[in-house]
């Protein structure tokens, strides 16, 4: 109990003569300069940043409170022996038991995060919780539904993303297992948010995890928004004229649009000039990888794990595509 | 991060959430299906900022207890101290973006802007041969419905109907204005534009709300993403934004 009470001592000593004051101020100054920020917002390309950001943000957060709500509900509710008796001991075999139970709860990027932290915090085995994060919204079935809808008459691409996220999520289970490293991922002992009752426990976990998290989403929101309004949408469909370029430029796409594994088969249907393997690269790459997702994994696990994470994944994922559409798709 | 700046982010957030909800608001970003979960969800911010603010009055009264209390939250100082240190404190003061965002500037739906942006008009229908249109003249229908008809079915079922549309006018920088209703996936972030060339209407400045009535008529192009078809309007009546300014 002596060295827990080091730190916060500091931290009150830097943080103490202010932070509320100028949070204070802030919002007055704000408030008063109100009407000048509505001229400057006047401006049609900021505004549909605007716009497009907040969508973002109103769209991402009950999903990322339903992580959050998960998460702590792990911490407080789930004993840890729980995930040792489900799961298998071998851990190379635990990793597509983990995947493929992403198929049951539907969820999307934003929630897996902070649950497969959660999970790793209960003593999963790293490999499995993230063979987890990269299926779970992916391949649930609220995903599958919606990628059915937006293809009508083209079951095959819905049983050719299934296929192809879980392959992915699988590998790059095993790839963590065989080469990756605990020091690249940050999972602290959460000590520090086991509060006084289960409730209390689970209060903390939540909120901290929402406070930590929603602060990426907001970067990565930003990013989207960003490009939404930069990049215009004619520089696309030059590119998907090219069948070579195609594949890189739709996975690029997924990364840098940063929609909703629930919503991105109704965007990726509407790029009619693209083949269906560029698509299924899209809605493989997508909830595995994009700009809020990098950003929210960077803030969960760390800066060195999310630098070796990303791209992995986006190579996996292409090439599972790239094989899995040549068997299904042609 | 101070629990009293924590509880005021999340009660800032979750009453920005409450208010687009409450007020309809929210049918310029996202679905209507959306409604009870953001509703859930603006009760979830509100009551996690609640009882964070009751922890730190607590922590003010028993200023005894302010170390042991305080040892919970302050995440960063324990085991990860060496990485990214401050990282949890300053990523939550941008929480204050969107909830600033919402309550000072309120970004409106999506309009012509993103519709004078886009290059593809017409997203291949899934039927190859729309059913007939409804009894009615005129019918009202959709503009994705119209623009559906007009170019992947030749018009044919089309042919010597008046229609109804409501939608918002794009300047074409070709001459006169484009009728363009924009649809949402999930969120504005995914917004895909319809337009349809309006024939036999006065100038209108961008972005203001009309229902058009007319007829459609050939020349606009088939059987390609980038047609857009012509309307001749027999009336144009400028008209309030709907509520749901996305179809």
């Amino acid at each position: 109990m002596t060295e827990p009470t080091i730190p916060p001592l500091r931290t009150s000593a830097r943080y103490r003569p202010g932070a509320l004051e100028y949070l204070a101020l802030g919002l007055i100054v704000l408030v008063i300069g109100q009407r000048w920020l509505v001229d400057l917002f006047d401006i049609p390309a900021l505004q549909t940043g605007a716009t497009v950001f907040v969508a973002i943000m109103i769209q991402a957060t009950p999903f990322l409170l339903l992580g959050v709500v998960l998460s702590g509900a792990i911490a407080a509710f789930v004993p840890a022996s729980f995930w040792r008796r489900v799961l298998p001991k071998n851990n190379a075999l635990a990793v597509p038991v983990a995947g493929a139970a992403g198929a049951l709860i539907p969820g999307c990027e934003c929630a897996s995060v902070p649950v497969a932290n959660g999970l790793m915090a209960r003593g999963v085995t790293p490999a499995a919780a993230l063979a987890f994060l990269l299926s779970a919204p992916a391949i649930n079935p609220i995903v599958m539904v919606s990628t059915f809808v937006a293809f009508p008459g083209e079951p095959e691409l819905v049983l050719a993303r299934f296929v192809a996220s879980l392959l992915t999520a699988v590998v790059m289970g095993w790839l963590w297992l065989r080469f990756g490293k605990g020091e690249w991922l940050r999972i602290g002992p959460r000590t520090h948010l086991i509060g006084s009752s289960s409730f209390h426990t689970f209060r903390l976990t939540a909120t901290h995890d929402f406070l930590h998290a929603g602060g990426y989403l907001v970067i990565g929101a930003f990013a989207a928004a960003a490009i939404n309004v930069l990049v215009p949408p004619a520089v696309m469909n030059t590119v998907a004229e090219n069948p070579f370029l195609a594949i890189g430029a739709m996975a690029a796409l997924a990364i840098l649009l940063s929609i909703c594994s629930e919503a991105d088969a109704f965007i990726v249907a509407s790029f009619t000039e693209f083949s269906s393997t560029a698509k299924l690269t899209f809605m493989v790459i997508g909830p595995m990888v994009d700009l809020k997702l990098i950003s929210l994994q960077a803030g969960t696990f760390g800066r060195a794990f999310a630098v070796r994470f990303a791209p992995t994944t986006v190579v996996i994922g292409i090439a599972a595509s790239l094989i899995v559409g040549w068997v299904l798709l042609t | 991060m101070r629990r009293d700046v924590q509880a005021i982010i999340l009660l800032l957030l979750g009453g920005a959430v409450l208010r687009v909800t409450w007020s309809d608001a929210y049918l310029n970003y996202v679905r209507e299906g959306m409604r009870p979960f953001l509703f859930i969800s603006a009760g979830l911010l509100l009551a996690f900022g609640a009882m964070a603010m009751v922890d730190a009055i607590r922590q003010l009264r028993t200023p005894a207890k302010v170390v042991a209390v305080d040892g919970l939250e302050n995440d960063d100082a324990h085991d990860h101290d060496d990485h990214d240190h401050d990282h949890g404190a300053w990523s939550a003061w941008l929480l204050l973006l969107p909830a600033l965002a919402i309550f000072l500037i309120a970004p409106p739906a999506l309009g012509a802007y993103s519709v004078a942006r886009e290059t593809t008009n017409a997203i291949p229908p899934a039927e190859a041969q729309a059913p007939p249109l409804p009894p009615g003249d005129p019918v009202e229908v959709t503009l994705s419905d119209f623009v559906g008809r007009a170019v992947w079915d030749s018009g044919l079922t089309l042919q010597d109907r008046q229609v109804r549309m409501t939608g918002f006018v794009t300047p074409n920088p070709a001459g006169g204005w484009w009728l363009a209703r924009l649809s949402i996936a999930c969120c504005a972030a995914d917004a895909i534009g319809t337009r349809i060339q309006v024939q036999g209407a006065p100038i209108l400045p961008a972005n203001t709300w009309v229902t058009v009535t007319g007829a459609w008529t050939p020349g606009g192009g088939t059987m390609s993403a980038d047609a857009i078809p012509i309307l001749v309007s027999s009336s144009v009546d400028v008209v309030p934004e709907p509520r749901n300014p996305y179809e």
